[in-house]
């Protein structure tokens, strides 16, 4: 477990320890007072559930433990725990998340306030156990929020706001805190541990089931037949539908204010949508997403010392896609590399480059863009890589944008 | 409504005349040996003047059969006999009584009579419902009948599903789901998977609901998941509810199986009931793994190259018992005071852990045969052992609770209905040896639990 590395900071008093990226964030779990967690283990989420299960051993967490037979059933549980009033976690990847995609899909559906963190791997097959965001990426049409991390202190601080965005009542949508397999979950690093009293105060109280509850006091029935062509079926069906597209759209701002207060309580400031990094007078940037940024915000300062106006765009709220934050932090620039750790297989590119050139449409001007894909199944992208995302970043200012996408580690 | 009453009932086919229900009422009323002072008393057909043991089916009953309309209560003069009103028992008061004996004439079943040793009428008072005779008897000709239990209690019970489910004419199942939620009662959190049990409109359509109780559709697959869920929460914050599943088999033993078998193993506290109509039937009556061998279904259907199910139905019950649950029965339509019974215990054990109740309920519209006969297919099936009831706890292990020990051959049972007119003679064998197999495959488990 953890070791305190640190005599608290005066200003806080707060504990500083030095964890992983899965210790973290089943420390943030603690923290934020699950009634219900439900655990099936996968690599490499598996030590994560077992940091959750010896805090609720130890008794430093209180919650009702559910060691399910498979993760379609983690799920599930979470799901009858949540409709009776539950505020409920659990964390998977990979083809735990693709088991689990039956009730994964539904639980948006429902509106109910999950947390669930995707410790990202890639999917299989080829076969493989390491980090890559295919499987997050596979499922950002079901729904979820999904929003992803770039160091294990923000996995720490992103999962206790995950709670306060899924409950918020415009939202009542269910967050996936998607952090990098391998290089997140084993990552060790510092991190400043919030109070208790204080993070209790910026969750409030819990009320999860107020829309829809399987109570006897309050019976009902949760999800009757919808839709059809006949009665009330059709325009049933889509207030239902829209509903849960609005609540995708109020999260923009929910989560925005949410990293405010946080950084107001707590010292600690996340760009909650789009971090622009020495963007001011940047000419062309690269967009990354999660764990990857640390290398190419170190590459973007190489860069500039080498005279290039290179700067950097990082995603870190992918679902609902922040198209107006995204839209303002590029209006400067005359091109844009996008580097993914997952592919499209429709469009031949990264699923953050596709979803981008949505963006670009509404920019409303032309933006010579490139798909870069790397980091797949657990390889590296380092300092030269982005050296090479830079580079061919740049030639796009006076030259054709390339119709295929650079695989990055293809000759590593 | 009127009041029904228990009573004490008589196969004389299973009664072999061997005395030993006289034996137990004359040793528990008077502490004699004397099997004349029982108050119930076998007489052999006939004559009557041989008490020998002798075959079954040559023996009568003479027992005071508690009427309704009691001539012996009419006919005294000094109402000394009266028909007790919550018991149902002709009470008799030594008192009142002038020992006139007109109540022995005027009783048409020798159930009231002269008690030479006192010089008094005697007669059954059923021991307070809880008769010595029933008990005692090793055959089974003798059972204390409790169903009144169900028509007195049940008549004020709430009915918990809304009026006009839109099951198939004659189906069983939502008498079945009717009865068992009333049971249950109120404080109960239902779950009705994708099925005929939906399919009726328990969950409603468009924003209303067919149930008065909390419902919901989990997926066909994570009913029992779902459940755990529920349960442990309102575990957590102290109320007490009833978490209820009633399933299809389909989604139990298919694709719902591993939650299922989750659950069951994790002991969730959750009552699972299960109706088997051996298929998928709401959705048009396809193969599911309770599907017995050689029933046409729409997915097996009978051509020239298929002739029904080539594979055995799994016993999923059984399997449920090898999870070591809290409590597993089968249970049948056709068996009401039998399917109380196992529902008290169900509910009561899904206080402590898994509860597993399967339900055999004949389907009109798949397996073809007129929505008038549902009782009577229920019935066969159980007749010729094709179903069997039983119950299995952890502290008893498996037993019968319904032996059938003179089994019709299961012809009687396949020719109720049409899914199985095209079997061949092969065919038939094969499920009769199954039937049998099955039998002695539960008889071992019950005579283990016996022998523990």
């Amino acid at each position: 477990m953890s070791t305190i590395i640190e005599t608290p900071p005066q200003a806080t008093g707060n504990k500083v320890i030095l964890c992983e990226g899965n210790e973290a964030a089943a420390l943030a779990v603690a923290l934020a007072r699950p009634d219900m967690v439900a655990v099936y283990p996968i690599t490499p989420q598996s030590s994560l559930v077992e940091h959750v299960a010896k805090l609720i051993a130890e008794g430093r967490m209180d919650a009702d433990i559910v060691d399910a037979e498979g993760e379609h059933s983690v799920l599930s549980a979470l799901q009858g725990g949540a409709l009776a009033g539950a505020r409920t976690y659990t964390a998977t990847c990979g083809p735990g998340l693709a088991f689990m995609f039956e009730p994964y899909f539904r639980t948006p559906g429902m509106r109910l306030p999950l947390v669930m963190t995707i410790v990202t791997r890639d999917g299989i097959t080829p076969q493989s156990v390491w980090g890559g965001h295919q499987d997050a990426m596979t499922v950002r049409e079901a729904g979820w929020i999904q929003i992803y991390c770039e160091s294990v202190q923000e996995v720490l601080d992103t999962t206790v706001m995950a709670f306060k965005i899924a409950e918020h009542h415009d939202v009542m949508l269910p967050v996936n805190v998607c952090l990098d397999g391998n290089y997140l979950s084993y990552g060790a690093s510092r991190v400043e541990m919030p109070d208790q009293a204080e993070v209790d105060e910026f969750l409030g109280d819990k009320n999860v089931n107020w829309h829809v509850a399987l109570d006897p006091l309050r019976p009902m029935a949760v999800d009757p037949l919808t839709g059809g062509s006949g009665g009330k079926g059709p325009s049933s069906f889509v207030r239902y539908r829209r509903g849960q597209c609005r609540g995708m759209q109020n999260a923009l701002r929910v989560i925005t204010e949410a990293h405010e207060e946080w950084a107001q309580r707590f010292g600690r400031r996340f760009a909650p949508l789009v971090e622009s990094y020495r963007m001011d007078d940047a000419e062309f940037a690269l967009m990354t997403l999660g764990s990857m940024t640390g290398a190419a915000k170190d590459t973007v300062d190489e860069a500039r010392e080498a005279g290039k106006k290179v700067g950097l765009v990082k995603i870190k709220t992918f679902s609902p896609f922040p198209v107006e934050a995204l839209k303002q932090a590029l209006s400067g620039i005359k091109a844009l590399g996008v580097v993914d750790r997952a592919v499209d297989f429709r469009w031949n590119c990264g699923p953050m480059y596709r979803e981008t050139l949505g963006v670009l449409y509404r920019l409303g001007r032309h933006l010579p863009t490139a798909s870069f894909i790397g980091g797949l199944a657990g390889a590296d992208l380092t300092l030269e890589h982005f050296h090479r995302v830079i580079d061919a970043t740049e030639a796009l200012l006076d030259g054709p944008a390339p119709d295929e996408p650079v695989w990055l580690n293809a000759n590593d | 409504m009127g009041q029904a009453y228990s009573t004490i009932a008589f196969d004389p086919s299973a009664c072999d005349g061997c005395g030993e229900c006289m034996k137990a009422c004359a040793r528990v009323k008077f502490d004699s040996a004397d099997v004349s002072r029982s108050l119930i008393q076998i007489v052999k057909s006939g004559d009557g003047a041989d008490m020998r043991p002798g075959t079954p089916g040559e023996f009568e009953l003479a027992l005071c059969r508690q009427c309704g309309d009691p001539k012996c209560v009419t006919v005294c003069p000094a109402a000394a006999l009266t028909k007790n009103g919550s018991t149902g028992v002709i009470d008799w008061d030594p008192a009142k009584c002038v020992d006139c004996l007109l109540c022995t004439l005027g009783c048409s079943y020798a159930g009231i009579s002269l008690d030479a040793e006192v010089g008094r009428v005697s007669k059954c008072d059923t021991c307070d419902g809880n008769p010595a005779c029933v008990p005692a008897c090793p055959h089974g000709a003798l059972r204390y009948v409790t169903t009144s239990r169900i028509y007195n209690e049940v008549g004020d019970w709430e009915d918990l599903f809304a009026p006009g489910l839109a099951g198939c004419q004659g189906c069983n199942t939502e008498l079945l789901m009717r009865h068992a939620l009333r049971r249950v009662g109120p404080d109960t959190v239902l779950a009705t998977p994708p099925g005929c049990v939906p399919g009726m409109g328990s969950v409603g359509f468009n924003g209303t609901t067919g149930t008065k109780v909390p419902v919901f559709h989990p997926l066909l697959t994570n009913t029992a998941s779902m459940l755990a869920g529920i349960k442990r929460q309102y575990k957590r914050v102290g109320r007490d509810i009833t978490a209820m599943a009633i399933a299809g088999d389909g989604g139990a033993s298919d694709v719902g199986f591993q939650s299922l078998s989750g659950a069951a193993e994790r002991g969730e506290q959750i009552l699972f009931l299960v109706i088997d109509n051996e298929g998928y039937m709401n959705t048009g009556m396809q193969r599911s793994s309770c599907t017995p061998f050689g029933a046409w279904t729409s997915t097996t259907p009978v051509g020239e190259h298929g002739q029904g199910k080539t594979q055995d139905a799994k016993n999923l019950p059984l399997i449920m018992v090898n999870h070591r649950c809290e409590y597993v029965a089968t249970a049948s339509t056709a068996f009401m005071e039998d399917l109380y019974d196992k529902l008290d215990k169900a509910i009561a054990a899904s206080k402590r852990g898994f509860a597993y109740l399967h339900v055999y309920s004949p389907c009109t519209t798949g397996w073809r045969f007129p929505g008038d006969r549902n009782i009577e297919v229920a019935r066969k099936a159980v007749e010729t052992n094709f179903v069997l009831l039983w119950e299995y706890t952890q502290n008893r292990g498996l037993r019968f609770t319904r032996p059938v020990n003179d089994p019709a051959p299961v012809t009687e049972y396949l020719k109720t209905m049409a899914r199985f007119k095209h079997l061949s003679e092969a065919q038939i064998d094969h499920i009769q040896r199954k039937v049998e197999e099955n039998l002695r495959f539960v008889k071992r488990m019950a005579e283990m639990a016996d022998a523990e």
